[in-house]
């Protein structure tokens, strides 16, 4: 008869009891330790052979040659070693005031296109960056900015003769929030009041304008927006613009606004209440803005919804001159703008943070505002 | 004071770990594993007298010799608290990734790691390295995430990005454990001096050009790796569990990203691209589709990193910018604040 075998946990314990005796593990397994690593003796000569100063590493090298040739570029970006860096989130970015700046002389053809007052005001823009890096977090180039403003201001001064009040109501510091009417089939309406912004404050403000998902999806649009400093609006990278005590432009309208027929125009569609939250969390006052004129720009006859959706577009207009000439019919026609800023609304010194939890008082804030803005429209 | 275990030592990342730590005087014994031999940058630590480092090989993606090292004398007798898993990161571009028992080798080794982690006595904390292109990427330029953001869990993602994610889940379910501290650092692209990149689906592995789509440029969040030993060795002393996003300060485009690092981007129509992922998955090439097709290539993101940054105390102390070496070549460089 054959002897039982033992039970299995015993195998275990067995091992296990073999494992912990001192110097016995070359039985059951293999210590990977056993086999011990060594320094290399030829390194080892050939560090003792060679005089001090080839010891030196690489990046020393590297690092002389770089103090040596004092701030260096690269792909025409200046990356200054002088500045701090400042942690991943920044709270108040001090940008100076336009007298505290030295002259800007011009470098590139566009500079000779800019005056000497938007050249200082776009540098003062480059201290938004952290520790002179080239590109914010969300993509923003002041470089870009500096490319394309000739064309913005031709726009601004001649094509569209934008005319704009209430600038005192723009705070010169901390985060704040523009809720603006949406109209027109291209985004002008963020773009003048982008421009209008970054000329009529001191020190000079970029406006973050929150544009919906779909056109980060878009292409080229979507590198366009990210250099000129327009961020899609997720909840989090507008919480993180808030934060960042950054003036951020929303149309609570959404879609809704920039399709609708030319009979409802300046008639404010239902608004969104995300901002009102995030004022509330975030602090910020509410600066409401009217601008007349970009319902203007386009106006739609019908909207081809159900086929829209078919080619999943957000909108498929019919205007007078759209599907007509093609895609030159969704160039705007040369109206005149009128930007309004009303007086900031202060929330969430009334409310608190707290307030951003009730969803009814969140939904009676936005249709105040909403109201707000369309009485600035209707006293056109 | 701290004993602790490195994995994957011999790889770029391990490597600049150990280096980290080694120096760091709250750390009594430090073991460090690699796949390979020890590398050169250890010499002057193994041939320090008495001995408080120490060098092993193990394949740690098989069952038996990761069972091997955590019952060894060394183990035993260094008494290791803490282990610091860093997956596999240096392998050669384009090589496909290994399967042990049906599984990617880096899920397998995240496995075996945490089983053992869990079983041996001695040990209390976990730190594992896991990467940030877990996250699910929408349409955007840039996403700004954190770490409760949806992770990409698409069936057809390519294997690479779905090993990590298996990871990350592999190490965030042992997070509200009571057995073990654990900490997992989600990384963006990691850069190291000289143009290295590691972690990143599209530049990783050796110089050369790249393709990408030619109307997006997506914005790439990036760290160095001293940056990330910085935040490994904060975590080590930390004694909080949880997921931490853990970035640097610099955020680049891809083409700049790419170019910095000796990687020429060229930008190629997106229905080419697609053309050619196609063809890739046609012809059983999966290893090719991260460079061809992922939303990786299209939208980018940042990293919030404000929690690391409250809980760990972690803060990036190095910049990444361009440099001129002695031949007047560009070369990417980390230099202190």
């Amino acid at each position: 008869m054959s002897e039982a075998k033992p039970p299995l946990f015993l195998d275990g314990v067995l091992k296990d009891a073999i494992r912990n005796l001192p110097g016995t593990t070359s039985l059951l397994s293999r210590d990977p330790f056993a086999e011990v690593a060594v320094p290399d003796p030829f390194h080892e000569r050939l560090e003792a052979l060679l005089p001090p100063v080839a010891r030196l590493r690489s990046s020393v090298a590297v690092r002389t040659s770089l103090e040596a040739s004092g701030p260096l570029r690269a792909g025409n970006t200046a990356l200054p070693r002088t500045k701090r860096p400042s942690p991943q989130r920044r709270r108040g970015v001090a940008v100076p005031r336009l007298s505290e700046l030295e002259h800007a002389p011009p470098e590139e053809l566009s500079d000779r296109l800019l005056g000497e007052a938007e050249r200082r005001r776009i540098t003062a823009l480059t201290h938004l960056l952290e520790g002179g890096s080239p590109y914010d977090r969300y993509g923003f180039s002041p470089s870009v900015i500096r490319r394309i403003m000739p064309l913005f201001l031709a726009l601004y001064r001649s094509y569209f003769r934008v005319r704009s009040s209430g600038h005192a109501h723009l705070p010169a510091e901390g985060p704040a929030i523009l809720v603006a009417n949406h109209g027109g089939l291209l985004p002008f309406d963020a773009a003048m009041t982008a421009v209008d912004v970054l000329l009529h404050t001191d020190p000079p403000r970029l406006l973050r304008c929150v544009v919906d998902r779909w056109a980060g999806a878009l292409p080229w649009i979507n590198i366009l927006f990210a250099r000129l400093g327009q961020v899609v609006g997720t909840r989090e990278n507008f919480n993180d613009l808030l934060a960042d005590e950054q003036i951020v432009m929303v149309f609570p309208e959404g879609i809704d606004g920039i399709r609708k027929p030319i009979t409802q125009r300046y008639r404010l569609q239902s608004f969104r209440t995300g901002f009102i939250e995030l004022a509330l969390r975030q602090r910020a006052p509410i600066v409401p803005v009217a601008i007349l004129g970009s319902d203007d720009q386009s106006p739609i006859l019908f909207d081809l919804k159900s086929l829209a959706r078919r080619l999943k577009l957000p909108t498929l207009p019919i205007t007078p001159t759209f599907p007509l000439l093609g895609p030159l019919g969704l160039l705007p026609y040369p109206v005149r703008y009128r930007i309004l800023y009303g007086e900031p609304l202060p929330f969430h010194e009334r409310f608190g943070p707290e307030g951003a939890e009730d969803p009814r008082l969140v939904r009676t804030l936005a249709n105040q505002v909403r109201r707000i803005v369309q009485g600035m429209l209707d006293r056109r | 004071m701290r004993h602790l275990l490195v994995t994957h030592a011999d790889d770029p990342i391990g490597r600049r770990i150990v280096k980290q730590l080694y120096h760091d005087e709250r750390i009594e014994n430090l073991l460090a594993v690699g796949q390979g031999p020890a590398p050169r940058a250890f010499d002057s630590f193994l041939a320090e007298a008495p001995a408080r480092f120490s060098y092993a090989r193990a394949d740690l993606a098989k069952h038996r010799p990761v069972s091997d090292l955590f019952h060894s004398t060394r183990f035993r007798d260094a008494d290791i608290d803490t282990v610091i898993h860093v997956p596999k990161h240096g392998a050669p571009e384009h090589e496909p990734m290994p399967l042990v028992a049906g599984v990617p080798a880096r899920t397998s080794e995240a496995r075996l790691i945490l089983q053992h982690s869990l079983e041996a006595k001695s040990v209390q904390n976990l730190i594992a390295v896991g990467s940030a292109f877990v996250y699910r990427l929408l349409p955007g330029n840039s996403n700004r995430l954190i770490e409760n953001s949806e992770l990409n869990l698409d069936p057809e993602a390519d294997p690479e990005l779905r090993s990590w994610v298996d990871c990350d889940m592999i190490f965030h379910a042992e997070v509200h454990g009571e057995r073990l501290r654990t900490v997992l650092l989600r990384v963006p692209t990691v850069v190291a001096p000289g143009g290295y990149v590691y972690l990143n689906p599209i530049l990783s592995g050796a110089a050369g050009p790249r393709l990408r789509p030619l109307v997006f440029d997506p914005m790439c969040a990036v760290i160095s790796d001293k940056d990330v030993a910085k935040a490994v060795q904060a975590a080590v002393h930390a004694d909080r569990s949880g997921v931490y996003n853990v970035a640097g300060c610099e955020t680049l485009p891809l083409s700049i990203l790419a170019r910095w690092t000796q990687r020429p981007s060229i930008p190629i129509p997106t229905t080419v691209l697609r053309t050619l992922a196609a063809g890739a998955s046609f012809l059983r090439a999966h290893h090719l589709r991260p460079v061809l097709a992922g939303p990786h290539l299209r939208y980018g993101f940042t990293l919030d990193t404000e929690l690391a940054a409250r809980d760990l105390g972690f803060r990036p102390s190095y910049r990444i910018g361009l440099a001129r070496d002695g031949d007047g070549r560009a070369r990417l460089e980390a230099y202190p604040a």
